[in-house]
């Protein structure tokens, strides 16, 4: 049986060449998928940021999702940083 | 051509043993066609939710279907059980395949392509059969039947006799000469390539071996009857990745 995940919350800032809407909307889907509670910071063609909580292996997945981006995204750079001040302390069920 | 509704045929049902997975295309939908270890039949989209991978590449492990490219391996309702690269994880819900009901009914593997179950019951259920073969014809269904309706098809049992053809429902033709009758399972890949799922609507004490080579011989003729006479707009280079997908 598997153990229980370690849940932990991370600010992501992914840099690069965006098309902001397209990122979000790639982000969005990985963070769904990977049953990921997430909040959106600040966007723009240069940045993205944003919050993502749940199962520590599933946060390190979006991570390396979001890394690779969508085709018309490339991503240059990625800033991480623990206890996302973005979730403002919510849940994972609050925020997908 | 519209998309198909009701019950589909996707495969033999002796053409896919247990342990095997296969895949098939419906109007060009890819399906992957598995049977578990305990016997039972699955009809999934084909595609793994990882990295999109074709889950017909993949192998089947008792009631587990696992993906070649990175072994994320399903249950019977779709749902990822375990991932090798995070084994302790408890794989969330949201990683699932779509799957579709399923039956099994005249030595043929049905699916309705969604997860609702059709409410018709297989066309022209009929008690027992042999199983003979898969045609795959490079040409559109409307082409196939309007040969079919036609063709004269010599008996097993009895050589001479007129054959009639009937169209049981869309997806089911029949094919009866004196009293030999192919029930014939009839899969839309695309717009001009088909697939004849053929069983002998007999007893295999009756058609197995020698009747069977008998009307596979006919069918590899009629395909042959059937491409070279297709109509010009009909025949096309086979299938692109991209049309596939």
């Amino acid at each position: 049986m598997a153990a229980p995940a370690m849940t932990e919350a991370v600010q992501f800032t992914f840099f690069g060449s965006l098309q902001a809407d397209s990122f979000q909307e790639f982000a969005t889907h990985r963070a769904r998928r990977l049953d990921l509670g997430y909040a959106f910071g600040q966007c723009s063609n240069e940045a993205v940021s944003v919050a993502v909580v749940g199962a520590h292996d599933l946060v390190d997945a979006f991570e390396m999702a979001c890394s690779l981006g969508p085709h018309d995204c490339i991503i240059l750079d990625v800033e991480r940083k623990s206890g996302a001040a973005l979730l403002s302390g919510k849940t994972k069920e609050n925020l997908a | 051509m519209t998309a198909p509704t009701g019950w589909i045929p996707v495969a033999l049902s002796s053409e896919i043993e247990a342990g095997a997975s296969a895949g098939a295309v419906v109007d060009g939908r890819e399906v992957v066609v598995w049977r578990d270890t305990s016997g039972v039949a699955h009809a999934w989209e084909d595609r793994c939710p990882h990295r999109g991978m074709r889950m017909s590449f993949g192998f089947v492990r008792g009631d587990h279907i696992a993906c070649l490219y990175h072994g994320w391996q399903y249950d019977t309702a779709g749902q990822c059980r375990y991932i090798p690269a995070h084994p302790d994880l408890d794989v969330p819900q949201t990683i699932k395949v779509p799957t579709y009901a399923t039956k099994e009914a005249n030595g043929i593997i049905w699916s309705t392509l969604s997860d609702a179950v059709a409410d018709e019951a297989t066309p022209g259920e009929t008690a027992e059969v042999t199983p003979l073969r898969s045609l795959y014809v490079d040409c559109p269904a409307a082409f196939i039947r309007e040969t079919l309706e036609s063709a004269s098809m010599p008996g097993f049992t009895e050589p001479e006799g007129e054959t009639i053809f009937a169209a049981v429902a869309d997806s089911v033709w029949t094919l009866t000469t004196g009293e030999d009758r192919l029930y014939i399972g009839v899969q839309p890949v695309n717009p001009s390539q088909t697939a004849l799922h053929v069983v002998i609507a007999g007893p295999q004490a009756t058609y197995a071996g020698a009747g069977q080579a008998h009307f596979s011989t006919w069918l590899e003729t009629l395909r042959r009857s059937l491409e070279d006479g297709a109509p010009e707009e009909a025949t096309s280079a086979p299938m692109t990745t991209a049309e596939v997908a």
